[in-house]
């Protein structure tokens, strides 16, 4: 993996009989922008801990930059900007206060920290807002001073856990627009989301289920992946439709308003064109999203295939 | 920057963001320095071992010139005040006992100043109420003393050259008027420090492990040790400003003294409050929590410090599991070391041993709380 900023390797971590990860390899390169996309649970949270030295790993191992974060974490942390999923600034410390204390934490100097404090309040638009408590911003406000406090001192990697949770559009589209701003200057950016929405965002999306990687790729290529074919059923009433939809080969079935939105196995299409017809109703494909690609791992049991 | 440099401007850092916790969050700057005063007034005014003036009973059936004498002698000695005058019965004493009106009974019989003057044995009543041990111990001691005194006023009276075979004089040293204030002032020092430094240092890092900080924290190169120092440097300064404070006070209004060196007093002082910042310290990473914190606080710091460190309990009536268990707590050491400098003048000659076990209780904690500091999460 020669050029890989960031790579794990088999990397497993468990609490207890919980097993919160189990076997995450990736790699990523620079100005890349990886999303980790999984439901509440999946190991999210503990892949970001395990890729940011903040826990230990069972089994496996994580490079960043080619080091160790847990042998060598000053080294790493140095290149390495995290921003944590929990309120985690100083509420009672103002904007910025905050900038100010991280600054010296990651070693800058007073003219350092002013310097590129003043940057990042400009990019993050939080000028206006520099001497209010943390605790009294927006959650937008907020999860932006986080970031400002993790790019300080220029990381080369950022790893951001569920940074639009708690976010409001406006605020997270404007995240959005820093994020993939910051990879094409060439940061090696790494978040995680479980929002399926916001993964066509990313460069690569990787489908975290039950601490497994069930898909890696593209989000083009993941999505056409389904490999199912994905449809409309219309015109029909509830208790027909479910009637008509009870068989093996329909794999997903979401009833969104009056409609159902199915992935059907490529052998039972045929089949079930001829009964939705004969009950009155109609079929129309449509393209597969990250939802229904989705919704096939944990109707299935992570499996997919 | 220097490495150096570097490391001095991460720990100032974290102490200057810890001191603007303190100074915003006003409850703990009123409980640091609010509690010192108010402790040092309730037992400077009210919770005193000394007694003044305890009401008692007076029942002279005998009425003769011995007779007021005696009387006089228990008025006058400061410790005793004549409240009721009996007529004669004794039941009426219980009465008074009772309604807590009296809380002693002088009785002398008929006869008293006959019997004296006849040169044989007079005899005397004294009642206590018992309730309250101490307390009546202490005037059991005080009465004994007074008829004592009397007793050689009359001899020498009675029989010219006979000089009494044993004159006893007592003098306490260092505190000739036995008053408790000069006692409990370096317990209460004491007290307060434990508790205080304790609970704070421990809540103050437990509270970034419940809020998430210390994720953000650790995701930053600072090293461990530069991280607890910064951290507990403002509560160290925090716990010398109580002594001070305590001490200020406890010189102005109750005139303790303070006879030995300031200087070894601040560095006894220092050498304490850094074991128990490292107490705090230990139990807040164990904890992780401030609730459990507070509790564990409370047992581990607040209760040996009022029960077993000599503060109001003399460890030495102590059955001797309980003087086994005071070898560990630092305050015993501390109020022992606090009152031979405060009272008898001591120096580094006399309080070594007690310097010795603090130093190595602070050592101890703080090695321990560094070795369990984790600088990760889990």
């Amino acid at each position: 993996m020669s050029g890989a900023i960031l790579a794990a390797t088999d990397l497993s971590r468990r609490f207890g009989k919980i097993v919160a990860l189990d076997g995450l390899s990736l790699s990523m390169g620079a100005g890349e922008l990886f999303g980790l996309v999984g439901p509440d649970g999946a190991g999210k949270t503990t892949a970001l801990r395990l890729l940011a030295g903040q826990l230990r790993p069972d089994a496996g191992s994580v490079r960043v930059m080619a080091r160790d974060p847990v042998r060598e974490g000053d080294a790493v942390r140095a290149e390495l900007g995290y921003v944590p999923q929990q309120f985690s600034l100083y509420g009672d410390l103002s904007v910025q206060e905050n900038l100010d204390f991280f600054g010296a934490m990651f070693g800058l100097n007073g003219a350092e920290v002013e310097a590129r404090s003043e940057e990042l309040l400009a990019l993050t638009r939080l000028k206006p807002f520099r001497s209010r408590r943390a605790d009294a911003l927006s959650g937008g406000m907020y999860k932006k001073l986080s970031v400002a406090c993790s790019l300080l001192h220029r990381p080369r990697v950022l790893l951001l856990d569920e940074p639009t949770n708690g976010v409001d559009p406006i605020s997270r589209r404007e995240l959005w627009q820093l994020l993939q701003r910051f990879a094409a200057q060439g940061m090696a950016v790494l978040l995680s989301t479980p929002y399926m929405d916001e993964a066509a965002r990313c460069h690569r999306v990787g489908l975290l289920h039950r601490g497994r990687l069930v898909r890696c790729g593209p989000p083009g290529e993941l999505r056409h992946s389904v490999g199912h074919g994905c449809y409309w059923l219309e015109d029909l009433p509830r208790q027909i439709a479910e009637e008509v939809l009870a068989q093996t080969a329909v794999l997903t079935r979401v009833p969104q308003g009056k409609r159902y939105r199915l992935l059907v196995r490529r052998d039972g299409e045929e089949a079930l064109a001829q009964r939705v017809s004969q009950a009155g109703g109609r079929l129309t494909p449509t393209q597969p999203g990250f939802e229904d690609l989705f919704l096939l791992f944990t109707s299935e049991g992570g499996d997919g295939a | 920057m220097s490495p150096a440099g570097r490391s001095l401007r991460r720990t100032l850092a974290l102490s200057g963001k810890e001191l603007r916790h303190i100074v915003r969050d006003p409850r703990t700057l009123y409980l640091a320095l609010g509690m010192p005063v108010v402790m040092l007034f309730i037992f400077g005014y009210a919770v005193t071992f000394d007694l003044d003036r305890l009401p008692l009973g007076v029942l002279d059936a005998d009425r003769s010139p011995e007779s007021r004498e005696l009387v006089r002698a228990f008025e006058s000695s400061g410790v005793f005040q004549r409240a009721w005058d009996l007529s004669n019965a004794a039941e009426e004493a219980e009465g008074h006992f009772h309604r807590g009106r009296i809380q002693g009974a002088l009785v002398i019989s008929p006869g008293f100043g006959r019997e004296l003057g006849a040169g044989r044995e007079g005899q005397v009543q004294f009642l206590l109420d018992g309730t309250d041990g101490v307390t009546a111990a202490i005037a059991l001691g005080y009465a004994g003393a007074i008829a004592k005194a009397y007793q050689l006023r009359l001899l020498s009276r009675l029989s010219l050259e006979l000089a009494p075979p044993l004159d006893a004089r007592v003098r306490l040293r260092y505190n000739p008027e036995a008053r408790s204030t000069i006692f409990i002032v370096p317990g209460l020092i004491a007290l307060i420090l434990a508790l205080m430094m304790v609970l704070l240092t421990s809540l103050s890092v437990a509270r970034e492990w419940e809020r998430g900080s210390l994720e953000q924290l650790f995701a930053t190169p600072a090293k461990r040790l530069q991280i607890l120092i910064g951290k507990l440097l403002p509560y160290v300064a925090l716990g010398m400003l109580q002594v001070l404070l305590v001490l200020a006070l406890g010189t102005l209004l109750f005139q303790v003294p303070v006879r030995g060196s300031l200087l070894w007093l601040l560095g006894t002082a220092l050498v304490f409050i850094s074991g128990c910042v490292g107490q705090g310290l230990l139990i807040s990473v164990l904890t992780r929590n401030q609730q459990l914190a507070t509790q564990v606080a409370a047992i581990t710091a607040l209760l040996p410090t009022v029960l077993l460190s000599g503060f109001i309990f003399p460890i030495e009536n102590m059955p001797w599991p309980l003087q086994a268990l005071s070898t560990i707590v630092p305050a015993r050491y501390f109020i022992s070391a606090l009152r031979g400098i405060m009272l008898k003048g001591n120096g580094p000659a006399e309080i070594w041993p007690q310097l010795a076990a603090l130093l190595t209780f602070a050592l101890v904690m703080l090695a321990a709380a560094n070795a369990r500091f984790q600088r990760r999460l889990d």
